[in-house]
């Protein structure tokens, strides 16, 4: 056998060899075997010097492109085999996607002040601000500056809790109202939330509970400024279908006196069996009215010049009506099978 | 105000159902909260006469009449054995409808054929009375329909009457009400009798605290026979309205004030001594009242007495001598107003409201005095055979006349924001009783004394805008003409909420009112003083105020273990309250501010101190038990001081801590936390006692509670510039004492102020089998970063300098390996 044939014998082997390997470990023990230092071609090449000076030519061009043939083939299997091998790699390293991912911790924000969040942001983009007040209060900033003196019957309206002599845990949040208008000249356009206390508990009363109140003084204001402000806060709440209705009421701090009722945003008064509004088409949510003359002059303002609306409502029932909730003792109970769900 | 809409008829046309009626009435006036019907509502209710009454063959307890129904002779099987052969009864025919719902069948009662039901007080809604078949005298006609001589079925409306409407809580009030809704006539009957007998003037009166008493009426009726019942159209409207039927002579009182809203008292007339005498009760006057309790009372009630004895508490309720019994022929009437404010009062300090009470304490109208006075002469005439004496005794020094307030036209358009109509204003307002001249826009308006809740055009106003309609309102919006928006304040306490919350925290909601163990269990009884207290708790349970936010998140953890939870984190953001000492000599002034808004001897007092509390708003945690359950790839996360620590230190970055023991708190895991050395709350563990008191026993709890005022849950952040050349990290370990402080340690590795020392980070505490007894191995990171590439030199010599000033501060040994 001539040593170019030899040669192509060498390369037919190595190329079948390459092919047969399935693995890097196989092409590189492979390319030891035929490109290594040791390898027949190698050795092969070597002795291409020693040769006569007619047959180097041609076992040189031979074995040089065996080589490259090898070589090539060699690159091109490493490339193949990589591919298979990094799916291989892959298949192995496949998850149950289905198992829960890494709990980060979740808690949570109290469904009251929920809702006392949103509606202060609705009326922070009128324009209003948040003032706030103390808990315990004065006798006079909870009763007597809001037109409610010692003996009047509307007192007897709020059961109230009463501490060391003329202090009180204030029954609403109107005091901050009296405490902003004492502070400031007009206009005024605050709202007011807060924890709020009165004496009673049964089902659907708790000791306490939150309100926002909220109070604009400017000239001109109007009941219909007051329904149109309360209209829109109703709409961002509970959604932009939703419709109000003013009821008269009474409230010693404001004449006219006025209750808003919006209409069942769950049923819209089709459902006599409604949850939520018990099949009335209406759900009671707040008092308001225009601030009683007695109030404004109480504080300074000339209520010939000055006109304003009040409004008090209760976040708590809100979060109920909207949230489902059915029972209002559950707010107050730090029941982590209430509170997660908000 | 219970309404029942026959009686209401009575006074006013109305074409409503009950549902309309009710919701116009909650539009234009008060609301309605219900509405209750009673009787047969819809069907026939004929006068029968009983043929024949037997026992029902195969029921013991059962009854078969015949009835005679005007010519038709029909069977009934009836329960009730008190009908008789002759007897005339109310029968319901079958297909009626009665109050519950229910429709009236032809039915076979074990085996006999029944058509129809004969009927009890309480089943036509006359009574409660249930005992047996309602049996109606002779002048009933057999076969006439029973609606022709009373009603079988009522519907009441029950008005929420607001307390500045003390008119609305007489029927006449209420069908003025709704004339003036319905802008049509209402109509009262007027009272008619004949006086004819003995002179009231045999007996005196005398008013002895004036100030108390507005004015007082008294009429004499003799020969009244009260044993009597009232008529059944009386008593059936006396039970609509929510009153329980007494005798004839209580239930003309009561019907009167149903009608008017005026309570009338009645006296036995023998009983009385000499004659009325309206006075203070005298110091340790005691009396015992129809409820049979005796009560003690004092100077500041009134009493109705004659000149030997108090007969009533005045408006509230009477004493059982000079009470109307069966044997009473001669009454005395009174007919009176009193101070609203003293009845309410006394009521409250006796702890008994009564009809009467409610009414008198919102403040009557005296003037309402001579119709109730005259109507109720009239019904005790009529119904017990009595004859009124020809004269009233009357006290009333200073009447009260009607007064006049201006209503300009262009401030009512102004307030309800819609065009007002001057003839429109007028007619509304004469609707409600008022007189009204109109001209140039503006009416002059004379209001009627028993609406003294109409003072001011404001009030006026108010009537006109809800009559004309509040739906007639157009809806507008103003805007505030300046910027709104959350304080910087505000706006923390928002991000700091929202921060805890993010981090796994449920917020809580809790009471800040609480038992006295909350102090004693904290062990803070001995410490501070006692905390402020609520002088009416629901509960003495609920008595002191908080003072810390913990016990309420320890309250609430508990329960929740109880529930079966493993654990929690919650976090409440609330008001605590402290007791405040003002300075000696405050009081008066104390109390000034606080009943009158005035200030102290001078501006300089801080209302803190006029207040006598210190409230401040607190943030707290608490961690319990687990606070977050273990996962397949995570281990559970129990509470502990560095979970609680790792929070504060998110909520205020700066802070640092001191070792501070605290009673409630672990002594050896607790700390203060320090913001640029002022205190800003407290970080540990739960004492175990403490935690075992509030039912924790077993579980790690941990909390910190801070004053919101230092939190600073996401600060302004400040550009730092930065390299890219590559930093270089190192490790150090070394052996110290145990009881040296880490904390110390890194202050003094700050203290060098190396330039190229970026970071140091403690990543391991370590005591145990290779650490000599005694010490602690603490393992540090340091980062070292400069401008340039640095050279293994200049770190090796930065890390030496480290522990070179850790050996020097606190014998620090280099561990090697």
């Amino acid at each position: 056998m001539s040593v170019v044939e030899r040669i192509e014998e060498l390369k037919t082997e190595a190329l079948s060899a390459l092919a047969d390997a399935g693995t890097t470990k196989d092409l590189e023990s492979a390319r030891v075997r035929y490109l290594g230092r040791s390898a027949d071609l190698t050795e092969i090449k070597k002795g291409i010097r020693d040769l006569p000076p007619d047959d180097r030519k041609a076992v040189g061009g031979a074995s040089n492109r065996a080589t490259k043939e090898i070589e090539a083939a060699l690159a091109e299997r490493l490339a193949e085999v990589a591919v298979s091998e990094r799916e291989e790699r892959l298949r192995a390293e496949a998850v149950d996607v289905t198992l829960p991912g890494v709990p980060y911790p979740k808690g949570s924000l109290h469904p009251s002040l929920r809702i006392i969040d949103e509606v202060v942001d609705f009326f922070v983009g009128l324009g209003y601000r948040v003032a706030e007040g103390p808990e315990v209060e004065t006798d006079y900033y909870n009763f007597t500056a809001l037109n409610i003196p010692p003996g009047h019957p509307a007192r007897g309206m709020q059961d109230t809790f009463f501490l060391d002599d003329g202090l009180v845990l204030r029954t609403h949040t109107s005091p901050v109202q009296v405490r902003t208008m004492l502070s400031q000249e007009p206009p005024v356009y605050i709202v007011c939330p807060g924890r709020t206390y009165r004496r009673d508990s049964d089902p659907t009363h708790t000791p306490m509970f939150n309100q926002i109140e909220g109070l604009a003084v400017d000239k001109g204001l109007t009941l219909g400024d007051l329904k149109g402000t309360l209209a829109a806060m109703a709409r961002h709440v509970f959604g932009e279908d939703v419709k109000v209705r003013l009821r008269p009421s009474y409230f010693q701090f404001v004449e006219p006196g006025v209750e808003l009722d919006v209409s069942c945003f769950v049923c819209g008064g089709s459902d006599p069996n409604c949850k939520v509004c018990k099949g009335a088409g209406w759900i009671e949510m707040l008092g308001a009215g225009m601030v009683d003359p007695a109030v404004l002059s109480e504080a300074g303002y000339d209520p010939e010049e000055y006109t304003g609306f009040a409004f008090g409502m209760g976040p708590d029932r809100m979060a109920m009506v909207r949230y489902g909730i059915p029972d209002l003792r559950l707010f107050f109970e730090g029941d982590l099978r209430f509170l997660q769900q908000f | 105000m219970r309404v029942p809409l026959s009686w209401l008829r009575e006074y006013v046309d109305f074409d409503l159902s009950a549902d309309n009626l009710a919701d116009l009435f909650s539009l234009r006036s008060q609301e309605v909260d219900g509405i209750e019907r009673f009787g047969v509502l819809d069907g026939e209710v004929v006068v029968g006469e009983v043929v024949e009454f037997g026992q029902h063959p195969n029921a013991d307890r059962l009854n078969v009449a015949k009835v005679d129904l005007g010519g038709q002779i029909v069977q009934i099987v009836a329960g009730a054995p008190n009908p008789y052969p002759g007897a005339r009864v109310p029968v319901v025919v079958p297909g009626s409808v009665l109050a519950d719902g229910r429709k009236l069948k032809k039915a076979k009662l074990r085996g006999e054929e029944s058509n129809g039901m004969m009927m009890s007080e309480r089943e036509l809604g006359i009574s409660a009375e249930h005992s047996g078949i309602l049996l109606l005298d002779d002048s009933y006609e057999v076969g006439r329909p029973v609606s022709d001589y009373f009603p079988v079925g009522e519907t009441v409306l029950e008005l929420d009457v607001n307390p500045n409407r003390p008119d609305l809580w007489g029927m006449i009030g209420v069908a003025r009400e709704l004339a003036a809704i319905l802008n049509t006539k209402f109509e009262v009957p007027e009272p008619v009798f004949d006086p004819s007998c003995e002179p009231t003037g045999a007996y005196t009166l005398r008013v002895e605290a004036p100030e108390l008493c507005p004015r007082y009426d008294l009429r004499r009726v003799s020969g009244v026979r009260p044993g009597e019942k009232a008529p059944l159209e009386l008593r059936r409207r006396i039970h609509a309205a929510g009153m329980r039927p007494v005798n004839a002579v209580v239930d003309a009182t009561n019907y009167v004030m149903l009608e008017t809203g005026q309570p009338i008292h009645a006296f036995d007339a023998g009983e009385v001594r000499g004659g009325i005498v309206v006075r203070r009760a005298h110091p340790g006057e005691k009396m015992t009242m129809l409820d049979g309790h005796t009560r003690s009372l004092d100077e500041e009630m009134l009493v109705i007495a004659d000149e030997e004895r108090g007969l009533v508490v005045a408006g509230v309720m009477g004493a059982e001598t000079a009470e109307v019994g069966d044997e009473t022929t001669d009454v005395l009437v009174e007919v009176a107003t009193f101070a609203g404010r003293n009845i309410m009062e006394t009521s409250q300090r006796l702890a008994l409201r009564t009809d009467a009470s409610g009414r008198f304490e919102r403040g009557l109208d005296p003037n309402m005095v001579d119709f109730a006075m005259n109507r109720v002469t009239d019904l005790i005439a009529r119904t017990t055979g009595g004859e009124p004496a020809p004269d009233t005794l009357s006290f009333y020094p200073e009447p009260v006349e009607p007064w006049e307030v201006p209503l300009r036209l262009p401030r009512a358009e102004l307030l309800l924001g819609m065009p007002v109509g001057e003839g429109e204003a007028a007619e509304r307002l004469r609707g409600l009783g008022c007189e009204v001249e109109a001209g140039e826009g503006k009416l002059a308006v004379t209001v009627p004394t028993f609406r003294r809740d109409l003072t001011r055009e404001a009030d006026l106003i108010e009537e006109v805008g809800r009559l004309v309609g509040l739906e007639n309102v157009p809806e507008s919006l103003p805007r505030a003409p300046q910027v709104g928006g959350l304080t910087p304040e505000q706006r923390k306490l928002r991000a700091l909420r929202r921060l805890l919350a993010d981090l796994g925290l449920h917020e809580a909601v809790t009471y800040p009112f609480g038992p006295d163990r909350w102090t004693r269990d904290l062990g803070l009884a001995g410490d501070v003083g006692a905390p402020l207290k609520l002088q009416n708790p629901l509960s003495a349970e609920a008595g002191n105020l908080r003072r810390t936010l913990l016990p309420g998140l320890l309250d609430a953890a508990a329960r929740n273990r109880s529930f079966g939870a493993r654990g929690g984190a919650l976090f409440e953001v609330g008001h605590v309250f402290e007791p405040k000492e003002g300075p000696e000599g405050m009081r008066e002034y104390a109390l000034r501010y606080r009943m009158r808004g005035e200030m102290g001897p001078d501006a300089e007092v801080p209302p803190e101190l006029l207040m006598g509390v210190g409230e401040s708003n607190k943030v707290a945690g608490v961690l319990a038990g687990i606070v977050r359950a273990a996962g397949w790839n995570v281990p559970p996360k129990p509470a502990g001081f560095f979970e609680a620590k790792g929070l504060v230190e998110r909520l205020i970055p700066g802070a640092t801590f001191e070792p501070r023991t605290t009673p409630f708190l672990h002594p050896g895991r607790a700390a203060v936390v320090l913001v640029d050395g002022e205190e800003a709350g407290w970080v540990g563990e739960v004492h175990p006692e403490a935690a075992e008191s509030f039912e924790l026993e077993g579980w790690p709890v941990a909390a910190f509670e801070l004053d919101v005022a230092f939190a600073d849950p996401d600060p302004e952040p400040r550009f730092r510039a930065f390299v890219n050349v590559p930093a270089v990290s190192m490790d150090l370990a070394v052996v110290v004492d145990r009881d040296v402080r880490v904390g110390e340690m890194l202050r003094e590795v700050a203290a060098l102020g190396s330039p190229i020392l970026a970071e140091t980070r403690v990543f391991d505490v370590y005591e145990g089998s290779q650490v000599p007894e005694g010490k602690k191995s603490v393992a540090l990171n340091f980062t070292f970063q400069a401008e340039e590439t640095l050279t293994d030199e200049a770190v090796k010599e930065e890390l030496d300098r480290v522990s070179a000033r850790l050996r020097d501060a606190f014998g620090a040994e280099v561990r090697s390996g």
